[in-house]
């Protein structure tokens, strides 16, 4: 079931690509995907690029894909490794649930982190306690690692 | 443009002349497979799901995936209406589509205005009261307006402007389009004595002879009888006989409801927790059901909760059920499907092949799919092509390769040879059927060279 379920995600963005979001398949790997999110221009992020790796489960969509930044970017829910903390992504993921629905909350997460769930606490500091230092260093690494 | 391997989607409709179907589309689709809903079942949250999918889900996590509410397998209750409505939707689909995006074309095609014309002409008899009212409201009265309204759908630019002007020509002016479509590619001509239409051939054939006798035995319908008979059967319906899919209902649904609610003798499966129990009593209980007991208990029990699902699904849940041999059927494939992803050594050798590039790359699922068909008739070749496009292209680009290589320096080309071919005994081509054509556009280019 997963790679027709697959396959249909790919026709759906290729025909209706959300919006700031791209995504396809690696090579001829259909459960290896890598998309790009353009930072929202409302965040530190903007004017960058972020590069991200999906691995699709072969019982996909009873399990979410797994994605984690390729590109380094500085964001409480964002490790030094990529990995993402977004509950979708985890516990909270349904089988109803698309791809590009998850993007689009990988790229709302980007507007809004989520300091009180992080996964860089040191940045979910910063953030609680000196929000114009986080965006100020957000939009140093953005330049430096996704322009 | 009829699909048949490609994926069907809602947006097929997205750019026809009735975009709003593509919600319709939507709306029949499950929401974990994104297919055509097939042995739809209500939740008491009220959301609809596959059967199985559903089924399979609820043994990963006991949640509804749209609202998260609590769910058992055991609270869902099938929903044959649903299940009828896709059936008759699936079945109309592909002509739907099809005309649609052949009615599209019309619009670019100047004969178009032509067709209209035709259709004109075909409102002024009267038996054509069935096309439909809309028509002949149109038809009839300003059959000029609809004429310049087709001709203004080519312009494009009035396009808005005309949808604007009042539901009722909108419709008529699509089911008119369609309707002169057929006309036009069925050659539709009135049979003399019934009025009633028929493509020409048919009509010569077998319809005139048939009108004939009827009326030679003083059966024919008087106009009285005839008018409303001509309603239940409009042309459009008759037209995409061609297709067979849309004769006439054969069973009533009424029965199949009255014969569903009979007790088919079949109690539901319990989920059983076969992991905690003994090897020989998990034996037994797959004894029981008539199911093999060989491999790991790992295995067995992995084979009872499947075959549960399976059972389920299909004796308590689906309008249709089949019987018991082909559940055994579908397990087994399953079953075979989910060895060829895990398993090292096969037998076959088509097998061993697969599963070999199955490890290089990742599409196992499709690999597993497309392995499970090859013991019976299903296996599907292009499928199997189309996945290994890339590696077909990268084998028709080397051997381009090969061929430059070997007119300049006949020597490396050599060594080239050897370590290509190693690559080619991994690629899926040693079947000869499935590369037959590609083969030969290898020969072709690269008929030089030969190791």
């Amino acid at each position: 079931m997963s790679s027709k379920r697959i396959s249909k995600e790919l026709r759906d963005i290729e025909r209706d690509p959300p919006t700031s979001c791209s995504a396809g398949p690696v090579g001829d790997d259909l459960y290896h995907w890598q998309a790009s999110i353009m930072g929202p221009p409302d965040s530190p992020y903007a004017g960058g690029v972020f590069f991200l790796t999906i691995h699709f489960p072969t019982d996909y969509p009873f399990k979410p894909p797994k994605i984690a930044f390729t590109t380094k970017i500085y964001h409480p829910n964002i490790n030094a490794n990529g990995n993402i903390c977004l509950d979708i992504l985890k516990d909270q993921w349904s089988p109803a649930l698309t791809l590009s629905k998850v993007l689009l909350s990988i790229c709302s997460l980007l507007t809004d982190a989520n300091p009180d769930d992080p996964l860089v606490p040191e940045i979910a500091n910063i953030y609680k306690t000196d929000r114009p230092k986080y965006e100020a260093t957000a939009r140093e690494w953005t330049k430096k690692y996704a322009v | 443009m009829v699909m048949e391997n490609a994926i069907s989607d809602a947006s097929d409709f997205a750019h026809t002349p009735i975009p709003k179907l593509t919600q319709l589309d939507a709306l029949l689709r499950c929401h974990i497979c994104k297919d055509f809903l097939k042995v739809p079942v209500l939740t008491p949250c009220g959301h609809t799901f596959c059967s199985l999918c559903i089924r399979e889900y609820i043994n990963v996590q006991g949640k509804c995936p749209l609202c998260l509410s609590e769910l058992r397998d055991s609270m869902l209750r099938s929903d044959f209406l649903v299940s009828e409505i896709v059936d008759s939707y699936k079945a109309v689909r592909d002509d739907l589509v099809r005309v649609l995006v052949e009615t599209k074309k019309e619009d670019e095609d100047e004969d178009a205005d032509q067709s209209v014309i035709e259709l004109g002409s075909d409102v002024e008899e009267p038996a054509l009261s069935q096309s439909s009212d809309d028509v002949q409201i149109v038809g009839t009265n300003e059959r000029g307006t609809l004429k310049r309204a087709a001709t203004d759908l080519l312009g494009g630019s009035s396009r808005s402007k005309f949808f604007k002007s009042g539901n009722v020509a909108k419709r008529s002016s699509t089911t008119s389009r369609i309707e002169s479509m057929f006309h036009k590619s069925e050659e539709m001509a009135a049979c003399p004595i019934c009025e009633r239409f028929f493509p020409v051939k048919e009509l010569e054939r077998t319809h005139l002879d048939e009108c004939l006798t009827l009326q030679s035995l003083g059966k024919s319908p008087n106009p009285a009888q005839r008018k409303p008979k001509l309603r239940e059967k409009p042309v459009l319906p008759r037209s995409t006989r061609i297709k067979s899919t849309s004769e006439a209902p054969k069973v009533s649904h009424v029965d199949k409801y009255i014969h569903s609610s009979a007790e088919n003798g079949h109690q539901r499966l319990p989920k059983l927790d076969l992991s905690s129990m003994p090897v020989t009593q998990v034996k037994q209980k797959l004894a029981q059901l008539g199911l093999p007991t060989l491999g790991s208990k790992q295995d067995m029990v992995a084979r009872y909760n499947h075959y549960e699902m399976l059972w389920n699904s299909n004796f308590c849940d689906s309008l249709d059920p089949v019987d018991e041999s082909e559940l055994k059927r579908q397990l087994t494939s399953w079953e075979a499907s989910r060895k060829s992803n895990s398993t090292k050594s096969t037998s076959n050798s088509i097998s061993n092949m697969m599963v070999s590039r199955a490890s290089k790359s990742n599409s196992q699922e499709e690999y597993r799919k497309l392995l499970a068909n090859f013991r019976n008739d299903k296996f599907s070749r292009k499928a199997w092509s189309k996945l290994f496009n890339k590696q077909f292209k990268r084998l028709v680009r080397d051997a381009k390769k090969r061929v430059v290589k070997s007119e300049a320096s006949t020597k490396e080309a050599t060594s080239q040879h050897e370590s290509d071919d190693k690559e080619d005994v991994e690629d899926p081509l040693s079947d000869p059927d499935l590369s037959a054509d590609l083969l030969n556009a290898i020969d072709a280019k690269a008929s030089k060279p030969s190791p």
